[in-house]
């Protein structure tokens, strides 16, 4: 019983680690926060090509010195330690960008787009990440969530946010019937079967006349107790980009799913999902059914997707098969491979990356599938646990691994 | 630049901007106005996106030579690739960017339909310059779409009445199931029937659709006289080549989406006889076509201007005038455009009636002739020397 | 509907399968090999039908003749250059992620394909756009009532044929065919009794790549025409083919093709919207015999029972 002994021994340390958790700890995490923001706002404002180009080889030496010289472990630590204020922080960084950009339509779309595809990724990753079910069609479950918004908003009075859950849900059900055929048989079924879907779905939709067919479907904007979306608002006389109301709504469901997918990393459903996915066979073995917790997962995970979808429909305002297509399914996974599997940190740098960076370099637009699919090939060869891998699970809180 | 007021990056973007400026300033006397195009620039139309693109960039090139005009402009031209998704976020991006005044838009009937509600929530004035379908000017009250070449519902019934004449009784139609392809199905319809002529069946095919054995050897047991097609230049040369494999003997007709120089490459030598037909005159018989032509190719562009390259001249043409007498505001050069009368252009007169439509009467009919589109009244077809699929 | 309509039918559900069944043995031979599902291999047909044309083109400038020698050219330049890219795609990528979970190299492999998929697009002019590929084998045809059979379909699907009863012959009847079933069946063993493991790896993947390069050649000299896209539903398409038939099995994935193949068929003729649903209706199947059999219609050799 060794194990237990020399947990037990950090245990009483820990207590003297807690009392050291002072404001200290906090500074790395908030610096790193700030100087994110900075950045952010900096590439977000800056339109010239040579200078992006700059600012990005800038931010790429300075992450690559920072990682050798070992200067993001106290950052990695503070937001382990204090990851409730942290996130806190984070969220008030979001908001800061948003005052800051508050007039200007498209940075302010870009950045709810951001927001609306870490909520997808996280459900992503719930299926990945945490249980190791392959999803490759996350876009059209995305889509899947979208069209139920825009069917439902426009020929029914239900009310916008029972729409969105209501999204949710017939993406959770859809993968339901999706995986059910295969949930007893090995991995790569799994996988053939979401690509097919995903590649199905699109000609699906492009003979579908209800559907609106290959020329998509109009939505209308998001209403919350007669308060339109798609108005701009006026605040003391500043004139607010109606984006400002998707963006709120926006990080408001992205921080439920993120505190949501936390906790349940850290229960012991976490626990049993992690348990199956490294090892199926002696998890069955511990009687752990296999079946239901990977179904548990992948419903939970694509209902996120589709909730995601259902707002970023009413935000567009437009809806086409070709806004779904398999190639961004393959965007998704993209995101969820590069940010480090398991880690929801890693899937907003990611995203971020993924989104912002085709936006500014106007040069790189074409070419960026091409660059997502070689920069994931070599994540995979070199360093296939992402960018920001997913740490080492606590145990017991305020236990570091040594 | 946006937003540049605050801070250390906005001094600094401001200092790099006003360093690459440096050289250049002296011709920058007069404000800058940005003026924007959207065109399928990638993709299986891009021929036509291209030509429409370097027309439009002409059309500035030329007003910033000329030392009278009050503006310096400068085009922000954006890729739709004949997506309506990806035409709504570029849509977007012209409409959320205050300094974008007013564009010419869309190849595309199904991206044009799919972007004018975005035009209207961000109050950008647009001209089409080569979508057909009708729905986009008038299934909307949207004072802000204007269009400057003509619809499908006048090419069908030219149409129609043309191919009576050479006496064909039966037709299926195969078309696409984008907005554009359905609403060449229902006008011709409406068009042929009228006329007396019999719809032995229909099918809708998706755009990208590769394989067509199904459908044509449905169609082969029917045994029409015409096949006629709804859709875009891709999928006429994969119809046309694969009718040939199945040995479907008809005559092979379609409308403005399949008359350009690609159709032909494509097919080779089976595009021989192909009937087509397009709003407007050919570019080298419009009013202003020959001063076009010469402008154009005395610029170098690449690309030929195609079909409908002197449309988006003559919508760009009309976009810098407004913003030269009302000055760069979007509302002002709304307002301007829906007023437009009797306009002289290199297309002919511009006339923009309620819905912002403009009235083409000329219908011009086509014959793949020799590796080439000609007009048929000029063609050995009508002279008789040639002669059509299943014609005495 | 009457006999020549089925007649055409039969021929054209003929064509699909042999085309199926082609990059179905090649996702077998990988798998059998290496335990790898090698999902970039519809793209390197891809890559192998336009090297065909490229190599067409090239043919043309310099004027060499017309027909025969043309294809042969062709086609040992695409077998040549896919072969190539199979054996370093083996070696480069897959090989160094045998010790990594099988889900790393799925998504390597995916990505992969996704890699080529876009290089074409982007790298080979105007990539983006279908281009019409040369009609070169003679198209004279014979006609009854509503059926034509065109010389090149029955050309095609002899060669075709041809070849995979020439993978068959490979495997069972040649010192290398025994090689890489050995390798196939036990890979420690095999080394142990002298077989230089990487270099069967290496063979068998150029020659899974070759029978795909074979295959798109087929592919553009059938519809006349290729585009960057056209890998990707035939690689899901070979993949559940092979799967369906069990995969580790050629028979199997031969058979595999063919059904599938005769599901499109049935569901074009069956289906009121012709060729928008069928191929929704033969994933549906494909998905419902997978869900029945786990392992394939023709068993695959390991089981895992707990």
């Amino acid at each position: 019983m060794s194990g237990f002994e020399s947990a037990a021994a950090p245990a009483s340390k820990s207590d003297a680690a807690g009392a050291r958790r002072g404001p200290r700890s906090l500074l790395p995490g908030l610096a790193a926060i700030a100087l994110g923001t900075i950045y952010v706002i900096a590439l977000l404002v800056v339109e010239e090509q040579t200078i992006i180009i700059a600012l990005l080889a800038a931010g790429i030496v300075a992450a690559v010195a920072a990682h050798w010289t070992g200067m993001l472990n106290p950052v990695a630590s503070s937001f382990i330690d204090r990851e409730q204020v942290l996130s806190g922080a984070v969220v008030a960084a979001v908001l800061a960008i948003t005052v800051y950009f508050h007039a200007d339509h498209f940075i302010l779309l870009l950045v709810t787009t951001i927001l609306l595809y870490v909520l997808a990724t996280l459900g992503l990753n719930l299926q990945f990440g945490y249980a190791g079910v392959l999803n490759f069609a996350g876009a059209s479950f995305f889509g899947v969530g979208g069209y139920t918004a825009a069917v439902l908003s426009t020929h029914t009075g239900m009310p916008h946010f029972l729409v969105l859950l209501t999204g949710g849900v017939m993406a959770a059900f859809i993968g339901l019937l999706v995986l059910l055929p295969v949930l007893r048989t090995r991995g790569h079924y799994a996988a053939v079967v979401t690509i097919a879907f995903a590649l199905l779905f699109r000609t699906f939709l492009e003979v579908n006349d209800v559907l609106g067919g290959p020329q998509g479907l109009a939505v209308p904007g998001f209403e919350l107790f007669g308060w339109s979306f798609n108005r701009n608002i006026d605040l003391f006389g500043l004139q607010l980009s109606f984006y400002v109301n998707y963006l709120l709504m926006a990080l408001l469901l992205v921080i439920g799913a993120f505190v949501l997918v936390r906790r349940l990393e850290r229960s012991w459903i976490g626990l049993n999902l992690d348990a199956q996915r490294l090892d199926e066979t002696a998890a069955i073995c511990f009687g752990l059914e296999i079946v239901r917790w990977k179904t548990t997962a992948f419903v939970l995970g694509n209902f996120l997707i589709g909730l995601a979808g259902a707002l970023f429909a009413m935000m567009i305002g437009f809806i086409a098969p070709t806004n779904f297509t398999f190639a961004d399914s393959l965007i998704f996974v993209s995101i969820v491979l590069l940010g480090g599997l398991g880690n929801p940190w890693g899937l907003v740098v990611a995203t971020a990356i993924v989104v912002i960076i085709p936006e500014k370099l106007q040069a790189i637009q074409e070419y960026r599938f091409l660059l997502y699919a070689a920069l994931v090939m070599l994540m995979l060869l070199f360093r296939p646990d992402g960018l920001l891998p997913r740490p080492v699970r606590n145990y017991f809180p305020g236990w570091r691994p040594r | 630049m946006r937003k540049s007021g605050f801070g250390l990056t906005g001094a600094l973007a401001a200092l790099a901007l006003a360093a690459a400026m440096a050289g250049p300033a002296a011709a920058q006397d007069k404000d800058t106005v940005k003026v924007g195009f959207i065109g399928p620039l990638t993709g299986g139309v891009s021929a036509n996106g291209l030509g429409g693109r370097n027309s439009a960039d002409l059309a500035v090139k030329l007003r910033n030579e000329d030392a009278g005009a009050k503006y310096h402009y400068e085009l922000e031209v954006l890729d739709d690739e004949c997506k309506p998704n990806t035409g709504v976020q570029a849509a977007t991006k012209l409409g959320a960017n205050p300094e974008v005044i007013a564009a010419a838009t869309h190849y595309c009937s199904a991206v044009a339909i799919a972007t004018v509600g975005t035009y209207n929530r961000f109050g950008l004035p647009v001209v089409v310059w080569g979508a057909v379908l009708p729905d986009i000017t008038y299934g909307n009250d949207y004072k802000e779409v204007h269009r400057v070449n003509g619809t499908m519902i006048n090419q069908n019934q030219v149409a129609a009445e043309f191919v009576r004449e050479q006496g064909y009784e039966t037709w299926v139609i195969i078309h696409d199931t984008t907005d554009y392809g359905k609403g060449h199905d229902q006008y011709f319809t409406e068009a042929v029937e009228g006329l007396g002529g019999e719809i032995l069946g229909r099918f809708g095919v998706t755009a990208d659709q590769q394989d067509f054995t199904a459908e044509l050897t449905q169609a082969k047991s029917l045994d029409p006289d015409v096949i006629y097609f709804g859709g875009l230049t891709p999928l006429g040369v994969r119809i046309r080549a694969q009718m040939d494999k199945l040995g479907l003997e008809a005559q092979f007709e379609g409308t403005s989406g399949i008359v350009s120089d690609a159709f032909i490459e494509g097919l080779g030598p089976l595009a021989e006889g192909v009937i087509a037909f397009r709003e407007g005159a050919p570019t080298e018989k419009l009013p202003g076509g020959q001063f076009f032509l010469e402008k154009y190719n005395a610029a170098g562009y690449e690309q030929p201007p195609e079909a409908y390259g002197a449309f988006a001249f003559a919508a760009m043409n009309l976009i810098l005038d407004a913003i030269e007498e009302v000055g760069p505001d979007r509302e002002l050069v709304r307002d301007w455009l829906n007023n437009v009368q009797g306009r002289d252009s290199i297309v002919g007169e511009i006339t923009f009636d309620d819905h912002g439509q403009n009235t083409v009467a000329l219908i011009t009919k086509y014959v793949a002739q020799d590796g080439a589109w000609t007009l048929w009244e000029d063609s050995e077809y009508a002279t008789g020397q040639r002669k059509l699929t299943g014609q005495q | 509907m009457d006999a020549g309509l089925l007649a055409q039918y039969v021929i054209n559900g003929l064509m699909l399968g042999m085309m199926y069944a082609l990059v179905a043995v090649g996702f077998t031979l990988f798998f059998g090999v290496l335990d790898v599902i090698k999902f970039s291999h519809g793209d390197v047909l891809t890559v192998g039908a336009f090297m065909a044309l490229a190599t067409y083109i090239g043919l043309e400038t310099v004027g060499v003749g017309a027909g025969l020698p043309q294809l042969i050219l062709m086609l040992a330049a695409a077998i040549l250059g896919t072969a190539l890219l199979g054996a370093l795609i083996a070696r480069y990528i897959v090989m160094p992620l045998r010790t990594a979970p099988p889900l790393n190299t799925l998504l390597i492999t995916l990505m992969l394909g996704t890699v080529l998929r876009e290089s074409v697009r982007l790298f080979y002019p105007q990539g983006a756009n279908p281009k019409p590929f040369p009609a070169l084998l003679p198209s004279d045809s014979v006609s009854f009532g509503n059926f034509t059979l065109r010389l090149d379909n029955v050309m095609m699907l002899a060669a075709g044929a041809l070849v995979i009863v020439a993978v068959q012959l490979l495997l069972n009847r040649t010192k290398l065919g025994l090689a890489i079933r050995a390798v196939a069946q036990d890979e420690e063993t095999a080394k142990t009794m002298g077989v230089n493991f990487t270099l069967i790896v290496l063979i068998t993947f150029a020659l899974g790549s070759a029978l795909a390069a074979f295959a798109g050649l087929m592919n553009g000299l059938y519809y006349n025409e290729i585009n960057f896209g056209m890998g990707l539903l035939l690689g899901v398409i070979g993949f559940s083919a092979a799967i369906v038939g069990g995969l580790g099995s050629i028979y199997g994935a031969i058979l595999g093709g063919f059904l599938f193949a005769a599901l499109q068929t049935v569901g074009a003729i069956a289906l009121p919207f012709a060729s928008a649903y069928k191929d929704v209706f033969a994933f549906a199947v494909v998905i419902a015999i997978m869900a029945w059999r786990p392992t394939g219609l023709i068993q695959e050799k390991i089981s895992e029972r707990v």
